[in-house]
């Protein structure tokens, strides 16, 4: 495994609807991003389809591996550089259940997908009306290191980033499209999730404007200590790039120990709560 | 949550931003030429033809002064002109007058008398000049409606509120008023009392019966969940007024939608048939 990575934020707005132009424009920035020396290119929530696809998601949903998986798959062996992606997952047993899912791909082809767990469905978010919530948390082995994967408001449920720590994640990344009502809280909860798992964590949000909706942007890398190693633009398409190096880990870890002083018992107790609530 | 009036500032700047992004986002999606909307000389519409000619610029803005003799105000038509000049679009005035009495003399049941129904006619005459005049110069219709009015339906159905884009909608009009005097609006534009003009003489605070500083309060603490009987204790006003006030803002939401229909089949428009606004 690396020590040392670049990885690249590619903060994209997308045409709703449309997966062939959001694939050219992803294609774009894996080149641009490649040239400038990443190795992980990470897209925002849903950057194949846009966000705002409501009905339209039961024709625009595939499965993983599946079409547009296969693309960005070779893609990434043409670049040889890791890329995560979102997009909607349509289960292979059925014909219209449906997952929020981020994917990995790799140079060496598929790596691993993540359904995301929470769904909100308040205020202007509908996705439990579409989407089936995924039940499991995920990161996967690479060649630049353990990747957790969590979507947009898993953020807000500190369980789902622990999860893919304890998984052996090092790099937490959260794809997203927030729109700018809730800057506030993301811009909080992102260093928090970094701070309290002592992991990098990779934050990338959507641009543009859906239905109304302005995607604030803002995207990320943060460090173990909290501290922003590379931002994107509010508000415009960017790509930026930062560099991590695992061994920045360490330090932190020892400094403020959250993994050696996680009492699981308590989680018992949280599930017992929770259940009561 | 304390209701007072500094719960209804924004970043203002961040607000403009948001506005202009938006307008030019949708002309640009729609492939529209420019935005053309109904130009009353007052707050609202100048404050959103304003923010469209700095969105996509002055030559792609265009100002329809609509009056009528029974409303016409001098003050009016300079405001609106003092407008076009510091923002730079452009306006034109038609003389609705001989439209609305063709109305009035072909129509059997016309009934002089009847001032809102007859005031009605005004904006939705003011409607159909708009709309005519962006398909023939394939423009957009920009509404220039606040939260405020939006949220009691102080507006005319299928008349000042029929739009393509709504860029002022979630302001409500105190708001409206900060926005203005931020992109720089003259002062006696944004002081200027509120009035649809649907008849002589007609002042919305008058006709409402309260201040928008204390309307926008209420409203603001409605959105917010808030019991009417805490917003009355808060604000010190009688609770007979605060149901009232929510009263309108709940009954009102038919001249908010789609036109209701009952479901028949798989999907339906304004209940589950649910796309995008995709514009390509």
């Amino acid at each position: 495994m690396k020590e040392r990575i670049k990885v690249a934020l590619a903060q994209i707005s997308c045409k709703q609807g449309d997966k062939a132009e959001n694939i050219r424009k992803i294609e774009d920035n894996v080149i641009k991003a490649k040239q400038q020396g990443a190795e992980l290119i990470i897209f925002p929530e849903f950057s194949l389809t846009g966000y705002t696809v409501r009905d339209r998601v039961y024709e625009l949903a595939e499965t993983i591996p599946g079409h547009s998986t296969t693309v960005l798959e070779k893609l990434a062996k043409k670049t040889g550089t890791y890329i995560v992606f979102g997009m909607p997952e349509l289960s292979e047993k059925t014909q219209a259940t449906i997952y929020n899912a981020a994917v990995l791909v790799g140079p060496d082809g598929f790596v691993g997908k993540y359904r995301k767990m929470y769904l909100p469905t308040h205020s202007v978010f509908e996705e439990k009306r579409y989407f089936r919530p995924g039940c499991k948390a995920e990161a996967f082995d690479t060649k630049l290191g353990k990747i957790g994967l969590i979507i947009c408001y898993d953020i807000f449920f500190p369980e789902v980033s622990r999860l893919t720590r304890l998984k052996g994640a090092q790099l937490i990344v959260c794809i997203s499209a927030s729109p700018a009502t809730r800057r506030t809280f993301f811009e909080t909860l992102t260093a928090a999730r970094a701070i309290e798992n002592t992991a990098f964590l990779a934050y990338v949000n959507l641009v543009g404007i859906e239905d109304g909706l302005q995607f604030w942007g803002g995207s990320r890398l943060i460090a173990p200590n909290g501290k922003v190693l590379v931002k994107a633009k509010y508000d415009e398409e960017d790509l930026v790039i930062g560099e991590i190096n695992y061994a920045d880990i360490r330090p932190i870890e020892a400094f403020v120990p959250t993994l050696k002083d996680l009492r699981p018992e308590l989680f018992d107790e949280l599930r017992e709560a929770a259940e009561r609530l | 949550m304390k209701l007072k009036p500094s719960v209804l500032d924004l970043n203002w700047t961040e607000v403009e931003t948001k506005i202009k992004r938006f307008i030019k986002d949708y002309v640009e999606k729609s492939e529209a030429k420019g935005i053309v909307l109904g130009l009353s000389g007052g707050i609202d519409s100048c404050t959103v033809a304003s923010l469209a000619a700095l969105a996509i610029g002055g030559d792609k803005t265009l100002g329809l002064l609509l009056p009528e003799q029974e409303t016409f105000t001098t003050k009016d038509v300079e405001h609106a002109e003092l407008a076009a000049e510091k923002f730079g679009f452009k306006t034109e005035m038609i003389d609705i007058t001989p439209t609305l009495k063709a109305f009035y003399d072909s129509t059997p049941i016309f009934k002089t008398t009847d001032k809102l129904s007859k005031g009605n006619i005004k904006a939705r005459t003011r409607m159909i000049y708009v709309y005519y005049y962006a398909n023939r110069l394939g423009m957009l219709v920009c509404g220039a409606s606040d939260k405020s009015e939006t949220m009691i339906g102080y507006f005319t159905k299928w008349g000042d509120v029929a739009a393509d884009i709504s860029p002022i909608m979630d302001l409500y009009k105190t708001q409206v008023r900060k926005l203005a005097q931020h992109i720089g609006l003259p002062k006696e534009i944004v002081t200027k009392q509120a009035s649809p003009a649907l008849w002589p003489g007609q002042l919305a605070e008058e006709e409402l019966g309260i201040k928008y500083e204390t309307l926008d309060l209420i409203l603001y603490g409605l959105e917010r969940f808030m019991k009417t009987e805490e917003i009355a204790q808060q604000l010190g006003a009688k609770k007979e007024l605060i149901n009232k006030i929510k009263l309108r803002w709940v009954s009102m939401e038919h001249k908010r939608r789609m036109p209701l229909t009952t479901k028949m089949q798989y999907r339906t428009v304004g209940a589950d048939f649910r796309l995008p606004r995709t514009l390509h």
